[in-house]
């Protein structure tokens, strides 16, 4: 199983390239995928299925060194799941962006790794979001911050969403 | 290490299954609570004169562990025989059972809680059990121990034999089908499984269609086939399968025993036929010959409970299994049903302990060797 050899990065710790980042989700099994990174833009696109019951959804990641990661599903069609209801936790609707970390606190930083951070935070996200096609309740607890808080942070964080 | 998703799905929902039947049974606190009930009434009835040495014992859903919860009522149906020893076809049933009824009426307590049916007595412990209690005499000319009870219109003494029916049923429900995929390296030790197979599959397919059959018919319960039948064809089938069969796993053996079900049923063109194979001449079927609509809505019901159970071991994505086990077993059942999950979920996430592993997705985990951990993060969002 594919698992870091080096410790833990703190916040502190040096940024990791693109390249570094690509080569991390190409060796750990549950970032399985394809991708590549072009003049310091890596995109990468794998499957999640967040238990043996889910479906199983095709992401993509899309990363400028020193901005932030985004997050899309590709398939299936979030929205049409939702049948007319609003997703929770994305930064947009279509093509759903997934909000899978509260942005200038730490729990992402450019020198972590994505395979180990976004990713398992995708499976995370996409299991509550079977559960609240459900229930109709986002169980995954969170926040939806006011506007003014969200311009803040992502100044705070040097990039948007 | 690699994990058949196939198996892995399969096994969650067979614990997703586990748990609705739990749910829907008789807790062991109110199993130990309705006993103490009964075993009172028993002692009751004994101490009088004229039904001196008169037992209760309890028999139906409740004695053979496979209770459901009621759809439209809180109590559960406790069903009790007084079996009177000394007791002969000469006295006639509706004298017995007013001997019966009249020494409950001279109980302080029973005699509030006290209704009469057509052939029993209940006793009415409101929001939690009806304790129908049913007359009885020994059955000279059943060589297996049956008894007799009386008919619907008290004239007659009908047969039947509770101890024996119970007593074969434990013995098929104690089988053990050949299950090929039994010791998968990841899910031999999982506890639902293990609980599974120590309640034993054939009770909890009695409990499934029993709360199907409940769901089927909430809008026309006159149709709905007796419980006795549903048991009786499914621990024939399972008996069948058992002995004769080899199966993938529970949820392939729960198809083919519910598959097998029909194929106990005889109908030689005019008479429908459902023997209780440990008496002579009781039918479970004997409505069906009076009421012809019967034989079919149980057919119809049968297949949608086939089809259902088949469906539902296909579909993809959480929500639409629930929805699936909400329409086939009650939106109450089902979200009991996927609660436990999502609680683990949640306190292993909390904990720190919950990661990714490929190919089964997310797991408690005590280490990371089991795959990527999930750190602690804060779902955000602007939209």
């Amino acid at each position: 199983m594919a698992r870091t050899d080096l410790p833990t990065r703190g916040r502190g710790a040096p940024p990791l390239t693109a390249v570094q980042q690509l080569v991390n989700l190409k060796s750990n099994p549950i970032s399985e995928g394809v991708g590549s990174v072009r003049l310091g833009k890596l995109t990468w696109q794998f499957t999640a299925q967040p238990d043996p019951l889910s479906r199983v959804y095709s992401a993509l990641i899309q990363y400028q060194q020193g901005g932030v990661p985004k997050v899309y599903i590709r398939e299936p069609d979030l929205g049409a799941l939702a049948d007319g209801r609003k997703l929770p936790h994305v930064y947009q609707q279509n093509p759903p962006q997934l909000c899978l970390y509260l942005p200038g606190t730490g729990e992402w930083s450019p020198s972590k790794r994505i395979s180990e951070t976004i990713v398992p935070w995708t499976f995370l996200w996409l299991w509550y979001f079977e559960e609240w096609l459900a229930s109709g309740v986002w169980k995954g607890g969170g926040m939806h911050p006011s506007p003014r808080l969200v311009d803040r942070r992502s100044q705070a964080d040097g990039g948007k969403g | 290490m690699f994990i058949d998703p196939k198996a892995a799905r399969k096994a969650q929902l067979a614990e997703i299954l586990e748990t609705m039947c739990e749910a829907l049974e008789l807790t062991p606190t109110q199993s130990e609570e309705a006993e103490k009930r009964y075993n009172a009434v028993g002692r009751w009835l004994g101490e009088d004169a004229l039904l001196a040495g008169a037992w209760i014992y309890v028999h139906g859903s409740v004695a053979l562990g496979t209770t459901t919860k009621p759809l439209t009522k809180a109590e559960f149906d406790v069903d009790l025989v007084c079996h009177v020893p000394h007791g002969t076809r000469d006295i006639p049933p509706a004298i017995l059972k007013k001997i019966v009824g009249d020494r409950l009426k001279d109980h302080g307590t029973y005699v509030r809680l006290l209704e009469e049916m057509c052939r029993c007595w209940r006793l009415n412990y409101a929001g939690e059990f009806h304790m129908d209690i049913t007359p009885s005499i020994p059955n000279p000319d059943c060589g297996l121990g049956g008894e007799l009870v009386p008919d619907k219109e008290l004239r007659q003494w009908k047969p039947t034999n509770p101890v024996g029916y119970r007593k074969l049923f434990e013995q098929r429900a104690m089988l053990q089908p050949v299950l090929r995929l039994l010791k998968t390296e990841r899910y031999a030790a999982d506890g639902a499984v293990e609980r599974m197979r120590m309640k034993g599959v054939l009770r909890r397919i009695v409990q499934l269609c029993k709360r199907h059959r409940d769901i089927h018919f909430a809008d026309n319960t006159e149709l709905a086939p007796l419980s006795i039948i549903i048991t009786t064809l499914a621990a024939r089938s399972y008996e069948q399968c058992a002995r004769y069969g080899v199966f993938d796993d529970e949820s392939d053996l729960l198809i083919s025993v519910l598959r097998g079900m029909p194929g106990f049923i005889t109908f030689d063109g005019s008479t429908w036929w459902i023997p209780n194979e440990t008496t002579r001449g009781e039918n479970f079927a004997e409505k069906w010959n009076a009421k012809s609509a019967l034989a079919g809505a149980f057919y119809a019901w049968h297949g949608k409970c086939v089809s259902d159970l088949e469906r539902l071991l296909e579909l993809v994505g959480r929500d639409q299994i629930q929805k699936s086990l909400s329409d086939a077993f009650g939106s109450a059942a089902a979200s009991q049903a996927m609660q436990p999950l999502t609680d683990r979920i949640g306190s292993d996430r909390a904990a720190r302990r919950l990661a990714v592993a490929p190919g089964i997705g997310l797991t408690g985990a005590a280490s990371s060797s089991a795959g990527t951990m999930v750190r602690p993060n804060t779902f955000f969002g602007t939209d």
